[in-house]
Parts: C-alpha cells; structure tokens; sequence
C-alpha cells in the first residue's frame, strides 16, 4: 500500500528543509517548509553572483590575514608582530610540533580547503554528477563544516593573551590580522549561506 | 501530504528512503552512505532539559570563578571570558570582541536557556509556536557554542606563556573541562532531526 503511494510523489521534487529535515515538495517557487514553517532557499533562488561576491569577499580578508600580524608584543616598548605563518614558525623552531601542525590546519588550511570547496561548487553547479563522486564531494562538504569552528584557534589565542598578559614592561596587543580573519570567517559563512549547498549532490539517480 | 513523514533525506548524501521505526538504542542508518540518520529519541526534550540546567550551572561557574591566574613579574592577572572581552574592546578590537562575545558567551547561555524553556512547554504540552521557532533557534545556535575550541584555545596559549608566566588553574578551568565534555557526548550528539521528530510526536500526533 505505501509503496504504491510513494510512487505517485515525484521523488525528484522531494528536498529536505534544512532547518527541520522534514522532506517537502519543490513545486519551484518559493517553499515554506510544512513542518517548521521556515522558508527554503531551494536551487532556483540560490543567489550566484552574491555568493561569488561573498567569497571573494572572504579571500581577500584571508590574504590580509595573513600578511598582517594577527599580534602584537611590546616588550620594553620594542613593538614586535607576529604573523600566522611566524607564529607557526616560531612554535616549529621550539620544538613544539604538534601544536604548530594545530595552528597550521586551524588557520591556514581549512579556510582554504572551504574557499577551493564553495569556488568548485559555485562553478559545476550546473553541471549534474553522478554515483559516488556525488558521496565523496558531500562528505568532504560535511567534513569542512564539522572542522571549521577550529579556525577560530588563533583568535581565542590572541584574546587569551591580550587578556592575561598586562603587565609594564610587556604588552600583548591584538593586530590588524585578527580583524581580518574573523571578518574572513563571517564572509565565508554568508557565502554558503547564500547558496543551496544540496547542488553539491544534485540530480541522484532516484531510489 | 501524511505521507512525506514516512519519508527521510540523507544529508550527507541527500537520498531519499522510508523511514524505520526504532526500539530503545537502536539507529537508523543511511542504506547509501552508512551515516546515522537519526536515534531512538523518545523524551528527547527531557533529556535536554536536564543536561540544559547542568550545563547551565557549569557555564555559571565558568563566568564567575577565574578560569586560571597568569603571574608575570610579579604581578597577577585573572581569565575570565569577559574579562578577556571587555579588554579587546578597551583597545578598539571591536570586531574580535565582538565575535568572542557572542560565540563564548551569548550563543552558548541562549542555547541553554531555550532547551530548557522547551523542555518545561513541552511537559505540559503547551506553546507549541514558541517550540517551534526556539527549536530552530536552538539548531541554528548549536553551530555557534564553540567552548571546546577556546578550550584547546586556552593549552595553546598555555605553551607561549610557559617561558615567562608562571600559571595557577582556577575551579572554572575544570568546570569547562566538564562543560565541553558534557556538550560533546551528550548535546552536541542529538540530532536537529531527532529534536523534531519528537516535537511532532508532543504536539502533532493527535493528525496521525
Ligand atoms: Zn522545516
Ligand atoms: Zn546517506
């Protein structure tokens, strides 16, 4: 009996409302989402050109980011900066690996593992893929958004240590770079926000 | 419309298949991709009430106790989150203030507060618009509690200070320790869809 039923719904018009997951029919305009009543950013109203704005946007507070020192020690009144690559320098050359591996992944790499993800997506949108390349982008996709709240590390850092360190002959200031950074983390969040991430795995091959 | 509730959408891999009915402990699995669609979830909204007012109390302590004592020649400072805060916007980083503020202080506090507000409507069955719009709150919000991240934040800064700080750790240091492993395994691991499914049993269940 369900069966049969099921069979009468389009299945390709079925999304899941990303708020809820409760599955909702795409009749191609705008959806409100039967459950929570929240509105569907479905594929038709994702919004390219902002989210393209958005990114290149991000990548440019990104560069910023790491060309000014996100800190600054003022030791006896000799200001001295302290880029992201230095201080992961700086962690290396002490001896202390690990830690600087963190730093490195945390502020380096996974931004820019978002950017080459939100550019490919932004790009192949139209293009429809199949099988489990589909798995493999999703996953990879999911992966990004679990470990990105670690990018934030080296801003807590900075906070941590302008926080603590107030004494007069050294002073730890925060640096231009810290801005930078956390307004590349808000502009690489608008950007997926502004697209409907399901395109990474568009058009399955219906079950 | 009945029966699109029958039906789920694998996030991960966005194919579409039946829903199954759970016993207690038992998942239900993506037959594409393996991953966990969803648990066996009945009185989710209790269990979120009191791990809420648990977690509550420790992020209470967290924000009055210090979370350690930094002494630099010879004299003292305090850690605590707003503290740190209140410093960077003394120095004009009002962005980085900002941002710290709100993931370290405001998101976690409005996250607790609307679990347990949603846990007493839902005992007494009442409120059901506010549930809603709290529940999608409360999923947007969980993103934004990042503590184990300042957390590991706090051991980095640990190692650039060891050469000239000498650092005492306070009782808030060991309330975050359990406020983290406490959103870890236990909030953090409820599902947004789990949430929901139990809302529509409380408030919805008389259509079916
Ligand atoms: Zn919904
Ligand atoms: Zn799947």
């Amino acid at each position: 009996m369900k069966f049969t039923k099921m069979k009468k719904i389009d299945t390709e018009k079925l999304i899941s409302c990303p708020y809820c997951e409760a599955v909702n029919i795409d009749e191609g305009k705008s959806i409100y989402c039967r459950r929570c009543k929240t509105k569907i950013t479905n594929t038709q109203e994702s919004n390219f050109h902002t989210a393209w704005a958005m990114v290149i946007t991000a990548m440019i507070f990104y560069i910023i980011a790491n060309i000014y020192p996100i800190l600054i020690f003022d030791k006896f009144g000799h200001p001295n900066g302290n880029t992201i690559i230095g201080g992961v320098i700086a962690l290396w050359e002490e001896g202390e690996y690990p830690i600087a591996v963190i730093i490195f992944t945390a502020s380096v790499f996974i931004p820019l593992l978002k950017f080459i993800l939100i550019i490919y997506i932004l790009i192949n949108y139209k293009k429809p893929q199949k099988g489990s390349k589909k798995i493999d982008q999703a996953k990879l996709y999911h992966f990004t958004e679990l470990i990105g709240p670690w990018s934030m590390i080296d801003v807590f850092v900075v906070a941590i240590l302008v926080g603590v360190v107030h004494v007069h002959s050294i002073q730890i200031k925060a640096g231009i770079g810290a801005t930078a950074f956390v307004l590349m983390v808000f502009f690489t969040m608008l950007s997926t926000l502004s697209i409907d991430v399901r395109l990474l795995k568009e058009s399955k091959d219906a079950a | 419309m009945e029966d699109l509730d029958h039906l789920i959408i694998c996030r991960h891999c966005q194919t579409l298949q039946k829903k199954v009915t759970l016993k207690e402990n038992e998942v239900a699995k993506c037959s594409e991709c393996g991953e966990i669609l969803y648990k066996n979830a009945s009185m989710v909204f209790h269990k979120t009430l009191a791990l809420s007012i648990a977690a509550l109390i420790l992020f209470i302590l967290i924000n009055i106790f210090p979370i350690m004592e930094v002494i630099i020649a010879g004299q003292k400072n305090e850690l605590t989150i707003l503290q740190m805060v209140s410093r960077l916007f003394n120095e004009g980083f009002i962005v980085v203030g900002s941002i710290v503020v709100v993931i370290l202080f405001i998101a976690p506090l409005m996250l607790l507060l609307f679990f347990i507000i949603i846990g007493i409507l839902s005992h007494f069955k009442v409120g059901k618009n506010i549930v809603r719009k709290l529940l999608i709150l409360v999923v947007a919000l969980r993103n934004w509690v990042m503590l184990d991240v300042f957390f590991i934040s706090i051991l980095v800064a640990l190692v650039k200070l060891f050469g000239y700080a000498k650092i005492i750790f306070d009782v808030s240091f060991y309330a975050l320790i359990f406020f983290v492993a406490l959103d870890i395994f236990t909030l953090k691991n409820i599902k947004p869809i789990e949430l929901w499914n139990y809302y529509f049993e409380v408030y919805e269940n008389e259509k079916n």
